[in-house]
């Protein structure tokens, strides 16, 4: 008789616990150290000392807060399409910035993520969380699409931050095919291009073939400050400033790299895109 | 033959300067070490280049670190050269060979002797060379552009100092990329890339199969070109920092350490203690997350789904604890120049080691359970090889590397800020141990299931490393070193270097003249040594094992294309 040595059970090797233990499911907002959405601080709707705002200016890299000189008075303007969330304003001058821990809305126009100080609507609350946008997503698309929202994601020069939060989507935490979001391998099958990246030269023909290959209706996401607007790359000799430059963009999700909270409320504009 | 600073000088180093002096003196201009470990050999003649860098890889056991070109015509009249060896023999020591090539007269370029031929793992640079500055190395087997594609005009070379970083360059007609052709019965061309079925970055793939075999593979990159280096030329130091975190985003931590050591170097500044302990803890941190996350896509690709969705749960659960710890889920800002911008005071400390325990335990029994599986270990064992001796050549990094019997970790050879005082790997400190250790690179075959082992392991050591410098350290409040702005002396440089997880990055930065500004910043990630290692390691595996291979190795495309 040959003794087959019996298998050690599954359930004996990974015991009874799961590894998505519950703070995992349910601490499913920003940590409260996330540098997310930065905005003007509200406290004080003085004029700023001319020297902090000169400092701001020129500490931020990817030339995000810019200032105008009109009737002797400063004004600010922050671009959160260029922000790559590094925090160095509000070390420089924390009286006008201050970096939320929720992150940053995404638009579908451009202007709206240009906002001057002081503030209008200043008042951010809470991020919501994953499963909050994710149900919205989800009754979006069973009433605009019946049944799910096909994505084609497309490198088109970013550092890898956002494919690995684009990527994060699909892990069961966030597990978004229970939305009915879902990751095709070709651009004929997508409703929506996610495309990340500076938008570099190199890119360039293969972005907009793929742009091409998208049947209509069609919607693309900008995904992060690269995307949105060149963010630290800019616009340079080997990179667009930005993917709008080489395709329309009908929604831009700011962030560097975007949580990927930010992402599925990025896919929520653009369900109503296609609506 | 000057030392700077000879107080404080490497003694390998000082040795090779004069081994070098003895035996090339009438051929150098000048022999010196700076920044303690580098020995830089001037050549009289950019003729000499063969043979001074033949020695030092042949006969000093150099590895061929990175190819440095920089336009110093404005200062010095010519372009200068400078190879950078790394010996890995014990000693932490760096030979830098530096030659000046002339600026040719018109029609003639300039050029430089090629050494693609008798020293492969320089063919790459020495083809980026030719398309960032235009000089031409000679007899080059491989004539094709590199960095620049088909459609850039010939003349341009964007990092030479007259061309200015937002010119925009008109389109010229396509020339075409002119693929090896694998010709024969039955041989056909599978082409991909480069925007490809899943969500990873762009490259293109040219398969020549025969059947399901793979005959030949090129591969075709640099589409995330962004001008990385260039554009460090128009930044100021402190903004470099942010860009360095954003050469490859899973890697910030290791990039952005490599970028603040070499500045610090330049200043003569040694960040505290504490500071330097932190970027440790958080350079391991990035190590486990993205091995565990690599794991799972070696999962995925051999099909076994539940392995795959487990161990991303324990990369979440990381990427979690990086935004706790550092405000961002890719540990964007963990560096400054001089030291670091986070702490990890008590709760955050006692954070940590709770978290990656955890995460540690249920990686463990995830590992067990995927050891198990023959579904699994049959698709990796003997798929994708590289021999020592190729991986030699090649100048293969990190866990490449290593998983190809190759004993290099620059953690250990070169023991850069916390890292001296770590034990690496614990088991290897007597001669017993050191025998095995031997023995057992030897027994590392190369394939996917050594790669596979390799990060397993590193994954344990990563977390045992974080246990033991959480466990000692530093009290001192400092967490920043001041960087005074007359200690970055115009033109001063140094090399940095860190073990990211997928192994040595070296970055060469030059001070500038004015302030704050750099006048050159190469950067050589882990993954621009190691992606010509995938064309050798497919070849007569079937297709099917593409994606496999390739997630073993581990390579990033941005990384490579800067």
């Amino acid at each position: 008789m040959i003794e087959m040595k019996k298998k050690e059970s599954t359930h004996n090797i990974l015991g009874d616990h799961v590894e998505t233990d519950k703070r995992v499911l349910e601490g499913s907002r920003s940590a409260p150290a996330f540098r997310g959405d930065v905005v003007f601080t509200v406290s004080d709707a003085q004029p700023a000392d001319p020297e902090l705002i000169r400092l701001a200016v020129a500490t931020c890299a990817p030339r995000a807060i810019t200032s105008n000189e009109v009737d002797g008075e400063f004004q600010l303007t922050l671009d959160k399409g260029r922000c790559i969330m590094c925090g160095r304003c509000e070390e420089a001058a924390p009286i006008i910035f201050e970096a939320k821990s929720n992150f940053a809305r995404p638009a579908r126009k451009r202007s709206e993520l240009v906002v001057a100080r002081p503030p209008e609507n200043a008042a951010t609350g809470p991020g919501s969380s994953h499963e909050e946008i994710g149900k919205r997503l989800s009754e979006k698309i069973r009433g605009t699409l019946g049944r799910s929202l096909a994505i084609r994601e497309v490198d088109a020069g970013s550092c890898n931050g956002c494919e690995v939060e684009v990527a994060a989507l699909n892990n069961a935490i966030y597990d978004v095919e229970r939305f009915g979001v879902h990751f095709v391998a070709s651009p004929r099958h997508a409703d929506v291009l996610l495309v990340t990246g500076v938008g570099t030269r190199n890119m360039e023909s293969a972005l907009r073939r793929t742009y091409d290959a998208t049947p209509d209706p069609k919607v693309v996401v900008a995904v992060g400050a690269c995307a949105c607007t060149g963010g630290i790359f800019g616009d340079t000799y080997a990179t667009s400033g930005g993917v709008g430059n080489i395709v329309p963009v009908d929604v831009y999700v700011p962030g560097c790299p975007p949580r990927p909270e930010a992402l599925l409320y990025g896919l929520l504009l653009a369900v109503d895109r296609i609506g | 033959m000057t030392t700077d600073g000879a107080a404080d000088v490497h003694s390998g180093a000082a040795r090779l300067e004069s081994v070098l002096l003895g035996r090339f003196g009438g051929r150098l201009t000048s022999v010196r070490v700076i920044n303690r470990n580098e020995v830089h050999v001037d050549l009289g003649s950019k003729e000499d280049i063969p043979v001074l860098c033949l020695y030092v890889s042949d006969e000093l056991k150099g590895r061929l670190a990175t190819v440095v070109c920089s336009d110093e015509r404005r200062v010095s009249g010519s372009f200068l050269l400078r190879y950078a060896f790394d010996i890995e023999n014990g000693e932490d020591v760096f030979v830098v060979v530096t030659a000046r090539v002339e600026q040719g007269l018109p029609p003639s370029p300039a050029s430089f002797p090629s050494l693609a031929l008798r020293l492969p793992a320089s063919a790459l640079y020495e083809r980026e060379i030719k398309d960032m500055f235009g000089l031409i190395p000679e007899e080059h087997p491989d004539p094709r552009p590199l960095t620049l594609h088909e459609h850039w005009p010939e003349d341009v070379f964007p990092m030479r100092k007259e061309f200015e970083l937002r010119t925009k360059v008109a389109k010229a007609q396509d020339r075409g990329y002119a693929f090896l052709k694998v010709e024969g019965d039955g041989v056909t061309e599978i082409p991909v890339g480069p925007v490809h079925a899943g969500i990873i970055e762009p490259g293109h793939f040219r398969f020549s199969v025969l059947g399901e075999t793979i005959a030949n593979l090129e591969t075709r990159l640099f589409y995330t070109h962004r001008g990385v280096e260039k554009l460090a030329e128009d930044l100021r130091l402190d903004q470099v920092l942010l860009l360095s975190e954003r050469i490859s985003g899973d890697e910030s931590v290791a990039n952005s350490s490599a970028y603040c050591q070499a500045v610090e170097k330049v200043a003569g500044v040694t960040p505290p203690p504490r500071a330097l302990q932190v970027r440790a803890v958080c350079a391991e941190l990035e190590r486990v997350y993205n091995h565990v996350g690599t794991l799972a896509g070696l999962s995925t690709d051999v099909g076994f789904a539940y392995g795959a969705a487990r161990l991303n749960i324990l990369k979440e659960r990381m990427m979690r604890l990086n935004e706790e710890v550092a405000g961002s889920r890719l540990l964007f800002g963990v560096n400054r120049v001089g030291g670091v911008g986070i702490d990890l005071p008590p709760d955050k400390s006692r954070l940590v080691k709770d978290t990656i325990d955890g995460v540690l335990d249920d990686f463990n029994r995830m590992v067990k359970l995927l050891k198990r599986d023959s579904s699994v270990m049959d698709r990796l064992r003997g798929t994708g090889a590289i021999g020592p001796n190729e991986a030699a050549e090649m100048g293969l990094v990190g866990v490449a590397a290593r998983s190809s019997g190759l004993d290099i970790d620059t953690r250990r050879d070169h023991p850069y800020g916390a890292y001296g005082s770590i034990t690496i790997s614990p088991r290897y400190d007597t001669p017993r141990h050191i025998t095995e250790r031997e023995v057992e690179m030897a027994t590392r075959r190369g394939d996917v299931l050594a790669r596979f082992e390799t990060r397993v392991e590193e994954v344990v050591n990563s977390v045992n490393i974080v246990g033991e410098v959480l466990r000692s350290l530093d009290s001192g409040p400092e967490l920043q070193a001041p960087v005074p702005r007359e200690a970055l002396r115009p033109f001063g440089h140094a090399l940095g270097y860190a073990e990211s997880h997928r192994g040595q990055t070296v970055h060469w930065v030059m001070i500038g003249d004015a302030p704050d500004s750099i006048f050159r910043y190469k950067v050589r990630t882990a993954s621009f040594a190691n992606w010509p290692a995938i064309e050798t390691a497919v070849l007569n595996d079937i297709v099917a094992d593409f994606p496999l291979i390739n997630k073993s190795l581990d390579l990033s495309y941005a990384g490579n294309d800067l």
